[in-house]
């Protein structure tokens, strides 16, 4: 592994993330959106629960940042996948990039995006709609890390597996959207069926959500969220494990089967 | 340095190279022809480490105990070498300099002798006034000669270009040709493919023909072209048929018919043919056109192939 390839393929991976920001800004403008309008209606739930005079944003920005965040496994795919319709992949392994390399050249900058694509939703959220966090920003900070790794992971896995952007983007898609349901981004998961709940145990979203809401709600410390942090690490350590057994860099991948 | 030694590839149950030979020395160009489909790209992404052969070996560098393994000493023989695919590979949304140091920084090269670079590529392929644009915005001809630049970069030692002038223009392509005779001058061992046999013979660069699986043979154009193919000679007439012994007649419109000189005359000398062929005219015929085609590297390619122009218009390699 040579780091200055990796940086090499990373700076490109950087400039053409700028070039192309249009994804990114969605997703950082929709959950602004929801937030937006399902304040009023959170505000009564946190009532309920006994957070009164709370704004409604403390319940609802977790869920649905990290809803987002999922969503963007699509930019993940994308990043892998464009290099296969320009032509530009079989160039810079001829230029003898291996396989890791062009995984970590490519995943590295997209974890820092999708880390500050969440990071500006919190802080849009705050100044828009007095979200505030009552526990550890340090806490804070790791959960979000924990959450962006778990996406560019599984974004990795996905373009490992599958051989055409439409398969990639659907699959996805749906598992982001699957897991974001489960780990409560929709609805809380207190209230999902119980088949729902166990399952939602081992997802990175469940984990990460619950512990954005408690760092948002309830004070919660480093060490309150030390078992979300394992739950990613293991998560993302999976996706990782399963990508490099699966990952071919030979691989054709072609836009549509 | 070059040497691609007994490499044979299939895809699945199909064989595409059978036992592929072929040296390439520092300063030469080999113009690499071969029909559609008849394994140039394969080759040249074998040698260029992109895929791996089923059998044999290619090692780029200079002498046995320094030269590389492309397949075993990835790192290494990258550094060496430089890839023009037959596909477009550019960046679409970024500019002609970004993508030019992309490829500067994949292969290490520090920000100064990448500035460097920069401007010598362009001015040498004349895309000095593009350098800001973005690359899909450029005409197709630009963004070929960004493609190929972009394997220039790093000064490879040992340069494959598949098709590098699909889509140039006439100054473009002659600019694309300069640039690969000066990194031959340069010591680079270059193997260019083409379709444009022309380009072979501008390029001063030696051929090979593979076909069929292999390397049928290889050598200056000048040498192939005297052992495997001869001129042609033909007339046109109209009114009373002449007496051209051996010669083929094929009608034309308006009453005119075309003569081939036979086969067997080809070898000798055209001229001579030709007014051998004059003196026999008869009164009543009328002489309306003469036509003779030198021998070509096309024709040369064609029948060392075993392929035609059209019916007996290039003679058999066993009468050649
Ligand atoms: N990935 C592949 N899978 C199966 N067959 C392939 C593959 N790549 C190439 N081929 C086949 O191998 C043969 C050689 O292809 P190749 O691209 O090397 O030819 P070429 O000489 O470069 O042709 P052209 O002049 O058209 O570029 C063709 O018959 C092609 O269909
Ligand atoms: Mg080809």
């Amino acid at each position: 592994m040579s780091p200055t390839r990796s940086i090499a393929i990373a700076r490109t991976t950087a400039r053409l993330v700028i070039k192309d920001p249009s994804v990114t800004i969605i997703m950082i403008v929709m959950p602004l959106i929801f937030v937006g309008f399902l304040k009023p209606s959170l505000e009564a739930q946190l009532q309920q629960q006994g957070y009164a005079g709370v704004s409604g944003a403390q319940a609802g920005v977790p869920g649905l940042a990290v809803m987002f965040a999922f969503l963007s496994i699509q930019t993940v795919c994308m990043i892998f996948f464009r290099e296969h319709f320009w032509g530009t992949w079989q160039r810079v392994r001829a230029a003898g990039a291996t396989g890791g390399e062009l995984v970590i050249g490519k995943a590295g900058p997209l974890v820092i995006v999708i880390l500050a694509q969440m990071a500006v939703v919190f802080a849009a959220s705050a100044w828009l709609f007095d979200y505030r966090v009552t526990g550890s920003m340090l806490a804070l900070g790791l959960l979000l890390t924990g959450i962006a790794l778990s996406v560019v992971s599984m974004g990795v896995l996905v373009v490992a597996l599958l051989k055409t952007l439409d398969q990639a983007m659907v699959v996805g898609n749906m598992s982001g959207m699957v897991m974001a349901g489960f780990g409560g981004a929709l609805a809380p998961t207190s209230t999902l069926p119980a088949w729902a709940q166990s399952i939602a145990q081992v997802t990175p979203t469940y984990w990460g959500i619950e512990g954005l809401r408690e760092v948002g709600l309830d004070g919660a410390q480093v060490a309150d969220i030390l078992p979300a942090l394992g739950v990613m690490g293991v998560f993302t350590a999976t996706c990782v494990a399963i990508a490099a057994m699966r990952f071919q860099p030979t691989d054709t991948k072609v836009g549509s089967t | 340095m070059l040497v691609i030694e007994d490499v044979s590839k299939s895809y699945g149950q199909t064989p595409v190279l059978d036992g592929v030979n072929l040296a390439v020395p520092a300063g030469r160009i080999m113009g690499l022809i071969g029909s559609n489909g008849a394994g140039k790209t394969t080759l040249i992404s074998i040698a260029a480490g992109l895929i791996t052969a089923d059998a044999g070996t290619v090692r780029v560098g200079e002498g046995r105990s320094a030269s590389v393994d492309v397949a075993s000493d990835r790192r290494r023989a990258a550094g060496l070498v430089g890839l023009a695919p037959q596909e477009l590979g550019v960046y679409p949304m970024l500019s002609v300099r970004q993508n030019l140091v992309t490829f500067a920084e994949l292969a290490g090269m520090g920000k100064r002798a990448t500035r460097e670079r920069v401007d010598a590529v362009v001015d040498a392929l004349d895309l000095a006034p593009q350098l800001a644009q973005r690359a899909d915005t450029l005409s197709g001809g630009q963004a070929r000669r960004l493609h190929t630049a972009m394997a220039l970069m790093h000064r490879p030692a040992v340069l494959f270009l598949d098709e590098p002038t699909v889509g140039a223009d006439v100054a473009a392509r002659g600019a694309i040709l300069d640039v690969v005779k000066e990194l031959a001058r340069e010591g680079a061992s270059v193997i260019y493919t083409t379709h444009y046999l022309g380009e072979v013979s501008d390029l001063g660069a030696d051929v090979a023909i593979l076909h069929g699986g292999s390397i049928l043979l290889t050598g200056s154009v000048k040498e192939v072209v005297d052992a495997h193919a001869a001129p042609s000679v033909s007339v046109v007439t109209a009114g009373v048929p002449p007496s051209l012994p051996g010669w083929r007649p094929s009608p034309l419109e308006g009453g005119h018919t075309r003569w081939d000189a036979p086969v067997e005359s080809r070898t000798a000398n055209p001229t001579a043919v030709l007014a051998d062929a004059l003196s026999r005219l008869g009164a009543g015929t009328t002489l309306e056109a003469v036509d003779v085609t030198p021998a070509s590297l096309e024709s040369a390619f064609l029948a060392v192939t075993g392929q035609r122009l059209s019916a007996e218009e290039v003679p058999d390699v066993a009468h050649a």
